[in-house]
């Protein structure tokens, strides 16, 4: 007999969402764009917190050493440095690296290369260059480089924290942040609202039917159900219709979503793919709650049972 | 089978709909329930089927006292009373096999089940060749005939029948009430809520007449009086 129930109430809840096809459309749009606004409020998450994290990896703290200072003097030091627990690595450039690096940035520059080509000997020295776990770490372990006097030794000390660039990056997402938010939470609004409202139409277009359950004895959850589902086949649609959306832009515009994130070196087909799973069944999960929490609110406003 | 011990109603705007009502009505009996608009026959049946709670007093169906009953009892009640009503109430949209079957399919009876009972209470009531028609197809005697078929679905104790003849001519009518006294042969109680003196006179069973919300009279082989 539950089986039978069951049976029945997903197809009384099917003709329900049929039966009234127009309004079913409405309501699946309006969830379609509420999934944009929550889908480009992850992705801008996360493409923040890439952007700031590639940042971070570029900051360091590099010792140059002039080419008189000897190489095992540089290696003492380097075993000194070693010791101090905030560094995650210290890693020598000998003054030849150096110099391969140096020609291998400057490649292109015709002045460049032609000077070098001109020097007899190698002018650059050996580099110290040190790499924090935590880039707040840095400051306390300039300290500790005075402590050791390593500014004594090294020509200079180069601190690469862009901080403020950090900090720009930091202050423009998290204002992109808030308006994306700002703007799901309106579609989310718009989207309880509206399936509310397409329930509610729903009892009162069959109101004549719930009567006639209620007269002959039909359970209150044999009422209930099929409103409650319809919510969820609004969710089901939605989100179907949405990934299919989204699925098509990603195969026609995601090359030039990464050439336009070619900066921080993000690729948005790379993100989509890794975390799709739990993305999608976020989404689903947020459309699939705010839907039935809309439908119990207009059962328990409109359907007297 | 049907006890009101004292019931009485009174709505939130001081409306005394039922004042102070003691009724005993005895399996198999057919009574009809007379009196004017507004005398509180329609809140009565309406607490006989637990839309509405009497504010005092007791009502107990067949043993069970329904009075507090909870929400989640009610769909039981209303399978164990079959009720009927002016304006039929049927799903334009369905067959009349469809109508009748509703109630079933409701109660999560098996298609079978559904098959074999649904012809049976057609026949009862003589629309056996009218099965697969839809109720804008029938006369306003047959549409009532259904309704009632559709009332009998769960083969109730009791079966109410508010102002059944209300919408229809004197022919109809006739035929309504003779299927209400046919099923009532049959053991059922049935309880007529009319105030057609015509009918009710016609009957010569117990008449119970309403007036301003309390019982004026409840006579056996009564008459209605106006």
């Amino acid at each position: 007999m539950l089986f039978l129930s069951s049976r029945r109430i997903l197809i009384f809840s099917w003709q329900h969402f049929w039966r009234n096809i127009w309004l079913s459309l409405v309501t699946i749009t309006i969830i379609v764009l509420t999934l944009f606004s929550l889908t480009t409020l992850i992705l801008v998450n996360a493409i923040a917190d890439y952007a700031v994290n590639s940042v971070k990896d570029t900051v360091d703290v590099s010792l140059y050493f002039d080419n008189a200072v000897s190489e095992e003097a540089i290696k003492t030091l380097k075993q000194e440095l070693d010791k101090i627990e905030e560094l995650k690595e210290v890693r020598y450039v000998s003054p030849e690296e150096a110099l391969a690096q140096f020609k291998e940035t400057h490649k292109d520059d015709k002045d460049i290369q032609s000077a070098l080509a001109e020097l007899d000997k190698n002018p650059l020295g050996g580099t110290l260059i040190l790499s924090a776990h935590a880039i707040e770490q840095y400051p306390l372990i300039i300290e500790k480089l005075k402590d050791l006097k390593a500014d004594q030794l090294a020509e200079k000390i180069d601190y690469n924290d862009h901080q403020k660039l950090i900090e720009r990056i930091n202050n423009f997402t998290a204002k992109l942040r808030t308006f994306v938010l700002a703007l799901s939470l309106v579609f989310i609004l718009v989207a309880i609202l509206t399936v509310f409202n397409t329930i509610r139409m729903g009892i009162y277009i069959h109101r004549t039917e719930i009567g006639i359950m209620r007269l002959v004895g039909a359970s209150n959850w044999f009422i209930r159900l099929p409103f409650v589902i319809e919510g969820l086949l609004y969710a089901v649609f939605g989100c179907l219709v949405f990934w299919l959306f989204l699925a098509l832009a990603l195969h026609f515009t995601g090359d030039w979503i990464n050439g336009f994130l070619a900066g921080i070196n993000f690729d948005i087909r790379a993100y989509l793919n890794q975390n799709i799973l739990n993305i999608l069944g976020f989404e689903f999960i947020v459309v699939a709650i705010i839907n039935m929490i809309s439908a119990a609110f207009a059962m328990g406003k409109h359907l007297k049972v | 089978m049907i006890e009101l011990r004292n019931v009485s109603k009174i709505y939130p705007n001081g409306t005394e709909a039922v004042k102070s009502v003691t009724l005993h009505i005895k399996p198999g009996e057919f009574v009809s329930l007379v009196g004017r608009s507004g005398t509180g026959k329609t809140t009565l049946v309406k607490m006989l089927v637990a839309e509405e709670k009497p504010t005092e007093g007791r009502i107990i169906l067949g043993g069970w006292d329904i009075t507090r009953i909870r929400t989640t009892d009610i769909p039981m009640l209303r399978r164990q009373i079959g009720v009927v009503f002016q304006d039929f109430k049927l799903l334009p949209r369905k067959t009349v096999y469809e109508n009748v079957a509703f109630a079933l399919e409701v109660a999560g009876y098996s298609k079978k089940h559904i098959e074999d009972v649904v012809p049976q209470i057609l026949a009862l009531v003589g629309l056996e060749s009218k099965a697969k028609e839809f109720p804008d197809e029938l006369s306003g005697g047959q549409q009532q005939r259904v309704s009632i078929a559709r009332a009998l679905a769960h083969r109730p104790k009791i079966l109410i029948a508010d102002e059944p003849t209300g919408n229809l001519d004197s022919i109809n009518t006739r035929e309504i009430v003779d299927l209400l006294l046919k099923i009532n042969s049959f053991k059922t109680t049935v309880m007529l809520v009319t105030h057609n003196r015509e009918v009710v006179n016609s009957l010569r069973k117990r008449v119970i007449a309403m007036e301003e919300g309390h019982v004026a009279y409840d006579e056996e082989k009564g008459r209605y009086v106006l």
